[in-house]
């Protein structure tokens, strides 16, 4: 009897001691901040809670030139904080061994709220995403197990990968969260807009006058707060000879998707030229210049611009002035999207 | 107070021993054919019904959703993704446990169920590494057949067929269904796989018109079609 007792307490005490193990793996937990008025996020926090270490983890995979094959290309190559996590002043970004990508690289903005990721929609989850720009050989030219194995000989990341996820184990469903968990930081709220909009700020008259003119000839397809609809749509941008990118087209295989892309939001739209998702407009001047003359309607080009838009120097003028009130500077200087070690992304991040 | 502890402890250690007893061990084997050939990745070459030579480079695809019914109609379901690669010869065994009774249906799916296709980054046999997943246009390959025919047309005579597809209407999830009733009664079961009905089916696809398809769609239907029909017991 005694003998069973002894025997039962010495399991009690084992499965006491294995559980206070696993107690003792105790990531801090941050909560996502929600913008006042903005919807519920899209992204499922449940299956990827966000922790102070996850999201940390996130960022050193983010700046490591060790995700691609040569060394080179960090995804922060191509998404610079300064350009609001877009590549700044380059119509098309370079990757592994000298290669372009085919579009333009999008501002890396409020991740949450995005259901479909690229301009052609193709991607249905954030936690996949990483995969395309690694594996692409216009891109980071590498594949996951060698990531994986390259990870492994980092004693650094082997003890950052236990504080987020409770043992060392790498694999590619850790990566890929712990880099969702550093991008959906990536939240840009804080412009002059958002400022006006709660009170804490006023815009001068042209900023004003371009709202009202943005309000009634840009909000059908760039809806505040996010300054898009994420719909795809054709706005007469004829394809480009040498990329044939049909865009929508390529994911739906619908003829009447072609030349849809997704709108773009506009926040931090005044740091990430060159514009279009091939990168052809230089300036906002450029996109102005499609709108109200150059663009070339197709049959499948959207009913709200085929006619092209009404637009005076005036109005662009305005419009612009809008427009610059949606840089958020404290989005693009805030030392907690930098690299470890520094205060703001070091411009040497961008050596190509 | 100590007796009933004890009681309760020797219960339920009871009842787990009776309900792991309970089960029996279910072996399935997946034996790769060309027509009445043995599969051999890229030694062989073989020939379709339609006279086109081909070797194979590279056979997978995944089985999943496994279920399995016995005479008393009890339903075991296995919620696990299998991934079947002719170049990893382990994988073509599955090895299951089910309940101990004659074992009288067995039903799979080929493919991957949309929940998994949408629902983000997944590990073991569905991650991504194992390269049977689209990253531009997210979604799992399901199935995929490669290698070379003096039949086709692009670099290097390669073939090249990867086939998926979850949207409703570019499903190319595939059900296979078998009574297992009049066989005689073992606990290993073997499946033949004649990969000649990949080109043979309804749809009579010739290396030399489509030596590709890469994208979800009509033609990677068709296929799925096709291979569907590949898999046949072994009496
Ligand atoms: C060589 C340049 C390059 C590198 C390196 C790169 N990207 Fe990108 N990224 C792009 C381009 C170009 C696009 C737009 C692609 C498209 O629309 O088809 C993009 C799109 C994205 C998007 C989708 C944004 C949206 O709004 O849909 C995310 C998220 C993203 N990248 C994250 C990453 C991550 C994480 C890495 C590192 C693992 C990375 N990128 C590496 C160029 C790059
Ligand atoms: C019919 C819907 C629609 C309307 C109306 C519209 N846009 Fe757009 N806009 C788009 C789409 C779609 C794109 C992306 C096109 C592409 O890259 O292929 C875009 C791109 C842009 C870009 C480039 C952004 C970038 O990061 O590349 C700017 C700037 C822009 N629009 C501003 C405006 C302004 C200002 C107005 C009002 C005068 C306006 N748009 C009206 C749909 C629209």
């Amino acid at each position: 009897m005694k003998k069973l007792f002894i025997i039962t307490f010495l399991v009690v005490l084992v499965t006491v001691f294995i559980s206070w193990t696993n107690y003792s793996f105790k990531p801090k937990p941050v909560k996502f901040f929600i913008p006042k008025e903005w919807p519920q996020p899209i992204y499922d926090f449940k299956r990827n809670p966000l922790t102070e270490e996850g999201i940390e983890l996130g960022k050193q995979l983010f700046y490591d030139g060790r995700l691609s094959k040569d060394g080179n290309f960090s995804c922060a190559s191509c998404h610079q904080q300064f350009a609001a996590f877009s590549t700044y002043e380059h119509n098309l970004s370079h990757g592994y061994n000298n290669s372009l990508t085919s579009r333009n690289a999008p501002a890396l903005q409020n991740l949450a709220w995005v259901k479909e990721f690229m301009q052609d929609g193709g991607i249905n989850h954030l936690d996949v995403q990483p995969i395309a720009p690694i594996t692409n050989e216009h891109e980071m030219g590498e594949n996951l197990d060698s990531v994986i194995a390259k990870l492994k000989t980092d004693a650094a990341y082997k003890k950052m990968f236990k504080a987020a996820f409770g043992n060392e184990e790498i694999n590619t469903q850790k990566i890929m969260k712990a880099l969702s968990q550093f991008m959906l930081t990536l939240v840009s709220a804080n412009s002059k807009y958002d400022k006006v909009m709660r009170g804490q700020a006023s815009f001068i008259l042209p900023e004003q006058l371009g709202y009202d003119i943005f309000k009634k000839k840009c909000s059908s397809c760039h809806p505040e707060p996010f300054f898009t609809d994420f719909s795809y749509r054709n706005i007469g941008m004829p394809v480009d000879d040498y990329l044939k990118d049909e865009g929508r087209k390529k994911i739906t295989g619908l003829a009447s998707d072609s030349l849809k892309f997704r709108v773009p939001s506009l926040r931090n739209v005044a740091v990430s030229a060159p514009y279009g998702h091939d990168g052809r407009f230089f300036s906002l001047y450029n996109v102005f210049e499609h709108y109200r003359k150059n663009m070339k309607p197709d049959k499948y080009t959207d009913s709200l611009v085929k006619n092209k838009l009404l637009l005076s120097n005036f109005e662009i003028g305005q419009l612009t002035a809008f427009l610059y009130t949606l840089t958020d500077s404290s989005f693009l200087r805030n030392p907690a999207l930098a690299p470890a070690g520094y205060e703001i992304t070091p411009i040497f991040i961008h050596n190509h | 107070m100590n007796k009933t502890i004890n009681l309760f402890l020797a219960l339920s250690f009871s009842l787990l021993t009776f309900g792991t007893f309970a089960q029996q061990p279910f072996t399935i084997y997946f034996n790769h054919k060309v027509g009445n050939e043995v599969l051999q990745l890229m030694e062989r070459s073989y020939s379709n019904s339609f006279g086109e030579p081909f070797i194979v480079n590279r056979f997978r695809y995944y089985v999943s959703n496994i279920h399995v019914t016995d005479i008393n109609n009890k339903k075991t379901v296995i919620d696990q993704y299998y991934l079947i690669d002719e170049a990893d010869s382990n994988s073509k065994t599955i090895k299951l446990s089910v309940p101990n009774n004659r074992i009288k249906q067995i039903e799979f799916a080929l493919g991957v169920d949309s929940i998994k296709n949408v629902s983000g980054v997944q590990t073991g046999n569905l991650d991504p590494a194992k390269g049977m997943f689209w990253t531009w246009n997210t979604g799992y390959v399901f199935a995929k057949l490669e290698g070379q025919s003096d039949s086709s047309h692009i670099a290097s005579h390669y073939f090249t067929y990867h086939i998926g597809g979850y949207k409703p209407n570019e499903n190319a999830i595939r059900k296979i269904n078998f009574s297992i009733m009049n066989r005689e009664w073992s606990n290993t079961f073997s499946i033949n796989v004649d990969l000649l009905k990949w080109f043979d089916g309804n749809l009579k696809l010739k290396i030399n018109e489509s030596p590709v398809c890469h994208v979800p769609g009509k033609l990677a239907m068709q296929i799925a079609d096709n291979y569907s029909q590949m898999f046949s017991i072994q009496q």
